[in-house]
């Protein structure tokens, strides 16, 4: 992404605002949004599966034997889970953009860090990073929820297990961008200043 | 003096049907608190959607299933988790929780369903693995197991909570007889000093011989005998001759 934008905006003479350009790109969009496709791809297929693996080898009819309730038990712990750890990764995520970006720039122009980090904050109020860190919070329960609900209803034994990974990443991916999409327009509603 | 005869559990006219095939037929019977029944029949006849009935893992489409004087059929989720704590369930391959150890797979239960201190949880583990000739074997997860072993692990992550009733899906399955023979002893066990009432579904008709005090035949959905090991013996219906006799 900063290679790309770089290029671009020297040619339109604009190559000041290149770290602005490239926090307000992570901290409101790209970082939260790949932040989730990732999780969906990596902990999603894993919760899939392994629910899905534990109801094809009895296990959750064994803790309901035990008078345990599977549901409390064994998904509202991964839901929780994911819902308070994405956006925690996104700001790992962001930060490392940032840093990404700070490295590219280094390279190319030699840029000190102060004025890079000075740059890349200038433009960047606590509405543009607070409301799209949070609204990670809702694709971790989204990840969390239908993968837990495909690995955990399947019935279809050893084939179920692969089946309720890949429709978990599937599902979760295209639910994310849609989202999106919705909580995007809803933050601008919320802080129209921040529909830059 | 013998005790008084109470019923463990109870099958009213149960059926149960997986789409278009029926699985349960209008199958009563039932048996007393320190009885051993085994359940005989070939693959795919019903017995194990037997055990999972008693343990209201699945629901009949009719009938009623009576486990110690409560019906478990439309039973809501709290009191079932009051009637399953009277139950214990041997899974066919065991069905250890593979992400915990041994010993974890048998404090989950006590830690969650009981008051018990980390102490006496830890007592309580040692001596039901030790019953079980695991005691050495806390630390070990399921994956370290071998067959023989994972059954008896089992058997001790259904026993730990002391059930009155033992339901038992094949625990001898896959086993040489040596290790098979261990196992029916611990059913013996249980079934003499503790008065636990065991179900046992089996393809193993000498543990079936030795351990059984009722034998049930189930052939396509119907119990098609049931009695002592001797009435099944001399039963008119020829599946359950051949099977008792095999």
């Amino acid at each position: 992404m900063t290679l790309h934008t770089r290029s671009t905006l020297v040619m339109f003479g604009a190559t000041a605002m290149i770290p602005a350009v490239q926090a307000v790109s992570f901290f409101v969009e790209i970082g939260p949004l790949v932040a989730g496709l990732l999780l969906a791809g990596r902990v999603g297929s894993g919760i899939g599966a392994v629910l899905a693996n534990m109801r094809a080898s009895e296990q959750i009819d064994a803790i309901e034997s035990l008078s345990i309730d599977s549901f409390k038990f064994l998904v509202v712990p991964r839901v929780l889970a994911c819902v308070i750890a994405l956006p925690f990764l996104t700001l790992f995520m962001d930060f490392a953009g940032l840093l990404g970006g700070f490295l590219s720039e280094e390279l190319s122009s030699h840029i000190a860090p102060t004025l890079y980090i000075n740059r890349a904050f200038d433009y960047l109020q606590w509405a543009n990073f607070i409301a799209p860190t949070l609204k990670t919070a809702v694709f971790g329960f989204i990840i969390g929820s239908i993968s837990s609900y495909f690995g955990y209803t399947t019935d279809k034994g050893a084939q179920g297990v692969g089946e309720a990974a890949t429709n978990s990443v599937v599902l979760s991916s295209l639910l994310i961008i849609v989202a999106d999409v919705l909580l995007i327009k809803w933050i601008f509603f919320l802080f129209p200043e921040t529909a830059i | 003096m013998s005790q008084p005869q109470t019923i463990a559990v109870e099958f009213k006219r149960v059926m149960k049907s997986f789409g278009t095939k029926r699985v349960l037929n209008d199958v009563s019977f039932h048996i007393d608190q320190g009885q051993a029944l085994c359940l005989l029949g070939r693959s795919g006849t019903g017995k194990s959607v037997t055990l999972k009935l008693i343990m209201a893992l699945m629901r009949p489409d009719s009938g009623e299933v009576w486990v110690d004087q409560d019906n478990v059929v439309g039973m809501g989720e709290k009191r079932l988790s009051l009637v399953r704590k009277k139950l214990g369930y041997l899974f066919q391959d065991a069905a250890l929780f593979d992400s915990l150890t041994l010993y974890e797979n048998l404090a989950l239960p006590l830690a969650r369903l009981t008051k018990k201190s980390k102490d006496e949880i830890d007592d309580e583990v040692h001596r039901v693995l030790t019953d079980v000739g695991l005691g050495a074997d806390g630390a070990k997860y399921p994956s370290a197991l071998s067959g023989g072993m994972k059954k008896r692990a089992g058997l001790a992550r259904a026993l730990v909570l002391e059930p009155k009733i033992l339901l038992a899906d094949e625990p001898s399955s896959g086993l040489d007889r040596i290790t098979a023979s261990e196992i029916d002893e611990l059913l013996m066990r249980r079934k003499t000093e503790h008065r636990t009432a065991l179900i046992i579904v089996t393809h193993d008709v000498h543990g079936a011989r030795r351990l059984a005090d009722r034998v049930g035949v189930l052939d396509k959905g119907n119990l098609v005998a049931f009695g002592s090991v001797d009435e099944v013996s001399q039963s008119e219906n020829e599946v359950a001759r051949k099977l008792i006799t095999e």
